[in-house]
């Protein structure tokens, strides 16, 4: 049996999980200082992968990073290539679980209390480490909630995936891919496989989570 | 089955008093019963065809309603593979054209043993026709970037690697057809799957678009698909690489309208509608 898809789909799981908890705590903290208007404007762009299909936003990119236009051939010709490999999984996964991660952390940070973060001014403390220091710690249940269900998303993804990228055996195939391909072929036994690892990855994802919670409330419990 | 065929009853029967009562017809009284003009009975047909017929089929069908006003078609357009696992699932189809005879003889009685396995019966027997031919073509994205000339040339190339070639996966009549060319030129599919140079599509548009999009060097799809796409066609397989394909088409025993339906598959028959598929790649099958 051919491991790849298991190891593609978690490689694309892994780096889109990183870059989408970077990139959407980043625009959480500073959306939410932003005017009303231009915040309510910037929130239901990035908010929209949540609710567009994601053969929508697979559309989307292929429209945008395919070679038949201008920024797919501008970055062929610096030798970065988005559909039919595996970045471009990770480009669809990290988009379609963007505003995941965003909106959680936001809602952490917005209800944060600043008051903390004022009382570390007074101390003299920088920006940055009341940020890292006092006000992620504080907000560590949204924002881990966030990044898990973002990985999870990225994981299952398929819609936008199977757009940009298909379906290549040892290339591009990931789990979901695998499964429907199984499937379409008639190959119900190969189908049922990889439901079980993907039911097996998820449990897991899931088991962890709790497993963190409970871990964050005891420790809650005994300050 | 029976149940879905109740559970439709009222809206039929309520569409039927309303047609009647907006179109005033004289003749037809409203408690339901015949009128005599079974013109006045508006039907609905449903069709599942290939995906290589969307276009045709689509410009047909606004044909017919010249011809036959109260005959709507509603299309199901998908593989032949997957359009025969919604009628195995129990779809209600009235009319299937598939586009290889393999699903159409999965679904044929009088074929039960070797081609169908299952023993399955959804055919009504004597409706069963060979409707048209196909070819199937080797396309390039625009500019064609690998400078592929032809089948025999691909060969080469795909033996070389670093072609990345896209054909429908084994459950479309289409990949099924490339996985032979492959073979006429001494080719292992699988090998080279392994190698990366073979991308599946789930059904032959799938493939068309990756080519369209250029998001690969090459592709196998029908003469029709390219055609319609607008897709550069580099060579066309021959009898001997693939054998013929033909497109069958039959009514089925699910069908609640069989009159209508042989009615439809009659005119797909007539030169009208075989100008319309010619202009599209096909030709009429021998």
């Amino acid at each position: 049996m051919d491991w790849f898809p298991l190891w593609n789909s978690l490689r694309i799981a892994a780096i889109s999980g990183v870059l989408v908890f970077f990139t959407g705590i980043l625009c959480a903290y500073y959306i939410a200082r932003l005017p009303r208007v231009v915040k309510g404007i910037l929130d239901v762009i990035l908010t929209l992968p949540l609710v567009l299909p994601p053969t929508v936003c697979g559309w989307f990119l292929l429209m945008i990073f395919g070679l038949r236009h201008p920024v797919g051939q501008l970055l062929q010709q610096i030798g970065v290539r988005f559909v039919m490999t595996w970045y471009g999984g990770v480009l669809a996964a990290s988009v379609v679980a963007f505003p995941l991660m965003y909106r959680t952390a936001r809602g952490a940070f917005e209800s944060f209390d600043e008051t903390l973060a004022w009382s570390g001014k007074t101390l003299g403390l920088s920006n940055t480490f009341i940020f890292w220091r006092i006000r992620m710690p504080a907000c560590r249940q949204g924002i881990l909630a966030g990044a898990v269900l973002a990985f999870a998303r990225a994981l299952g993804e398929y819609g936008a995936t199977s757009m940009l990228i298909g379906f290549t055996p040892g290339r591009t195939a990931t789990i979901s891919t695998t499964v429907y391909q199984l499937w379409r072929t008639g190959d119900d036994a190969g189908a049922l496989v990889w439901v079980l690892v993907n039911l097996a990855i998820s449990a897991a994802v899931l088991l962890a989570v709790n497993l963190l919670e409970r871990k964050n409330r005891q420790g809650r419990r005994a300050v | 089955m029976k149940s879905k065929a109740v559970s439709k009853l009222p809206g039929i029967m309520l569409a039927l008093v309303l047609a009647m009562a907006v179109t005033a017809c004289g003749q037809a009284s409203s408690d339901g019963l015949p009128s005599g003009t079974p013109a006045a009975e508006p039907v609905e047909l449903t069709v599942f065809a290939a995906a290589s017929m969307t276009e045709t089929l689509t410009e047909i069908a606004g044909m017919y309603k010249a011809v036959e006003p109260n005959v709507s078609i509603v299309f199901n357009f998908d593989s032949s593979g997957t359009l025969q696992r919604q009628i195995e699932e129990g779809a209600v189809c009235d009319l299937f054209i598939s586009a290889a005879q393999k699903q159409m003889d999965a679904l044929d009685a009088s074929l039960s043993g070797k081609d169908n396995p299952k023993g399955q019966d959804y055919v009504e027997q004597g409706t069963r026709v060979n409707l048209l031919e196909n070819k199937v073509a080797l396309v390039v994205p625009e500019g064609n970037p690998k400078g592929i000339t032809g089948f025999a040339d691909l060969a080469e190339k795909l033996k070389a690697g670093g072609v990345l070639m896209a054909m429908g996966n084994s459950d479309v009549p289409v990949g099924q057809y490339t996985k032979k060319i492959l073979a006429s030129f001494g080719l292992d599919e699988t090998e080279l799957a392994k190698a990366g140079c073979i991308t599946y599509g789930s059904n032959v548009k799938e493939v068309t678009t990756q080519v369209y999009e250029a998001s690969v060097d090459c592709g196998v799809v029908y003469a029709t698909d390219a055609f319609s796409a607008g897709l550069e066609v580099v060579d066309t397989a021959t009898k001997e690489m693939c054998g013929q394909i033909i497109y069958p088409a039959a009514v089925l025993k699910t069908s609640r309208n069989r009159e209508a339906a042989q009615a439809f598959l009659d005119y797909l028959k007539t030169d009208a509608c075989m100008d319309v598929f010619e202009k599209a790649g096909f030709s009429p099958a021998e």
